[in-house]
């Protein structure tokens, strides 16, 4: 493992360890600001997952809410069907997206820069109106409403613990599943990033990792859905607006997107901040453009980034100004 | 028979409107290589501008449209000079600053003037009727004046010196640096055109449609669609493409119903980007 590699592995562990507590929160206290808190962080960096997975091979991907609103109505139709087993509706909400991403993958992963932007921005605004066309199986313009909470064996999810466990759970796996992509297939990832014609001609199947990229976005958006549809009971269009996806890349970008601890903190930072002004709901898109413009100009690396970067930056400073000083008592 | 030959003519208004919003997107693109996320911002803010100067003000709505038009300009080079320029060779930065700049446009839109529509209506009402048609004045009023300022565009950009210098920048940056054309002095200005268009057009066409703070990301997707289905950076793939997709929304939206013809438009779009990724008119590499 080299340093660097070393270094950014620790850093996604880090984030699981973060997001653990989460786990705990709802069972140790009552607060409806805590448990208004956890499933929102853990449903944002579920999505935002999604497009951390994307940014890693270069590709700024737009799919996320059309993937989230397969997996949400997969898994609200199965419920509704009489299956709430946690593990079964987590199971067809990532599933389903994943399979529909093989075939969408092979006619758009062709494309580059832009125009995967715009094709995967176009393909949202197909499925919202195919949803909205579908009344019969997807309700259309009401969605789907009254969608059973999840249960998992005895356990019941429906009180108010169990619908924050369901969106940290969810984002648990979503992690490990982010995790196991983007690690094991980082040295490819890495290379279709910095150079992908560089990568060809050096033997990296380039359509195969990037449909191994896109499948697994697909999925991690589906499972995103699908805490988003649990908590909510209901699987609507409007809760996966095409420009819904902004607020996703948004965190990405804040919190650093070179690492899933990135994703984490610019996540977490956004929401906090974003409840905190709750009562100037509206000041919350602006505050968000604030911080990319920010971001985007003073700390390219995102916030995750640029601490790497200032402690790497320093860390050398003291070993150089180490260096010189036993230099100085050998002289 | 009046039917189809009045859907033509809105389905033209339609166009018109998509070419003058599209071209300035299509512009900064061809020339910059920077895709616009705030274009529709600019639009939404050339609609709020004309709305306050006729309503507060009195401004007569003509007036109001050129200070609408004349402000997104000045509005769009100082935003091109201290938030664009320095980001120009990175796509994905451009691409994310300007989204952060329509964040805060829209935000700052809904502070002003509230989340609701503005109560904004186009000066002149009633139709046009004639032998087998009719077209509501509105339609027609902005149908000539758009014809109007994209005849000028097309003018400026194929047969002025500004024009010609915006093209080679589009043709090739380096070699056009070379014969001594400075991007720091075209840049802002194509931008400050480019937003100055979506101004007018917002002052043109909100009265029409309607006028609420987020309005500006339908038109950005609109945008995408015209420009996809005629070549990203082709300003004459722009303006057929819009027409065509204004008469094709016109017709669809008559004899199919509104979602159904929006679904058959977008399909067509990604089959034609599947099978032409350039689209009609455009070149592998991008070009005003």
């Amino acid at each position: 493992m080299t340093p660097n590699r070393h270094r950014d592995f620790k850093l996604d562990i880090c984030s699981v360890v973060l997001i653990l507590p989460l786990l705990v929160a709802p069972l140790l206290t009552e607060s409806p600001l805590l448990d208004s808190l956890s499933f929102q962080i853990a449903i944002g960096v579920s999505a935002t997952l999604a497009v951390y997975i994307m940014l890693r091979m270069g590709l700024l991907s737009f799919t996320v809410p059309a993937f989230m609103a397969f997996g949400a109505y997969a898994a609200a139709m199965l419920a509704k069907g009489g299956t709430t087993n946690l593990l079964l509706l987590m199971a067809i909400s990532f599933l389903v997206p994943a399979l529909i991403a093989v075939p969408l993958g092979a006619m758009v992963l062709r494309l580059k820069g832009i125009y995967f932007i715009f094709i995967t921005f176009v393909f949202n605004e197909i499925l919202q109106l195919i949803i909205f066309e579908t009344p019969t199986l997807t309700g259309g313009s009401d969605g789907i409403s009254g969608v059973p909470p999840a249960t998992l064996f005895s356990l019941d999810l429906a009180g108010r613990a169990g619908i924050v466990l369901v969106p940290v759970v969810v984002c648990a796996a979503a992690m490990l599943c982010t995790l196991l992509v983007t690690q094991r297939f980082r040295a490819e990832f890495t290379s279709i990033e910095e150079n992908e014609t560089l990568a060809e001609s050096l033997g990296v199947a380039i359509w195969k990792y990037r449909t191994i990229g896109f499948v697994a976005s697909a999925g991690v958006a589906g499972l995103a859905g699908f805490a988003l549809a649990n908590m909510l009971a209901t699987a609507h269009p409007s809760s996966f607006a095409s420009w819904s996806v902004i607020n996703f890349i948004a965190y990405a970008f804040i919190g650093g997107r070179g690492t899933m601890l990135g994703v984490v903190a610019g996540s977490a930072l956004l929401i906090v901040m974003n409840s905190i002004f709750s009562s100037y709901a509206q000041l919350s898109a602006g505050m968000n453009g604030v911080l990319l413009l920010v971001v985007m100009i003073a700390a390219p690396g995102g916030l995750v980034g640029t601490c790497v970067r200032l402690y790497g930056a320093a860390k050398t400073r003291v070993n150089g100004a180490l260096t010189a000083h036993v230099q100085e008592e050998r002289a | 028979m009046e039917s189809m030959v009045s859907t033509g003519l809105i389905g033209l208004s339609v166009g018109t409107q998509y070419a003058l919003i599209s071209i300035g997107f299509t512009l900064i693109f061809g020339i910059m290589g920077v895709v616009n996320f705030a274009h529709g911002g600019f639009y939404i803010l050339g609609g709020y501008i004309a709305f306050s100067l006729t309503h507060s003000l009195g401004l007569p709505y003509v007036a109001a449209v050129v200070v609408s038009m004349s402000a997104t300009a000045v509005l769009g080079y100082v935003i091109e000079i201290l938030f664009v320029e320095r980001y120009v060779a990175d796509h994905m930065a451009t691409m994310l600053i300007t989204l952060g700049i329509y964040q805060i446009m829209s935000t700052g839109i809904t502070l002003g003037y509230g989340a609701e529509p503005a109560e904004f209506r186009f000066p002149v009402s009633g139709s046009l009727r004639g032998p087998g048609f009719f077209i509501p004045y509105a339609n027609l009023v902005v149908f000539v004046v758009c014809t109007i300022v994209i005849a000028g565009i097309y003018y400026l950009i194929f047969k002025t010196r500004y024009g010609i210098a915006l093209r080679a920048m589009a043709d090739d940056g380096p070699v056009a640096r070379a014969q001594g054309i400075p991007p720091a002095k075209m840049f802002p200005m194509a931008f400050g055109i480019a937003t100055g268009l979506a101004g007018l057009t917002g002052a043109l066409v909100t009265p029409i449609l309607a006028l609420e703070p987020h309005g500006g990301e339908a038109v950005v997707t609109k945008a995408f669609i015209v420009v996809i289905l005629g070549g990203l950076g082709s300003v004459t793939g722009a303006m057929v493409s819009a027409f065509l997709v204004g008469l094709i929304e016109a017709y669809s939206s008559v004899y199919l119903g509104g979602s159904k013809g929006a679904l058959f438009l977008f399909v067509v779009v990604v089959l034609i980007l599947l099978v032409r990724p350039q689209g009609l008119f455009g070149t592998v590499d991008r070009k005003a």
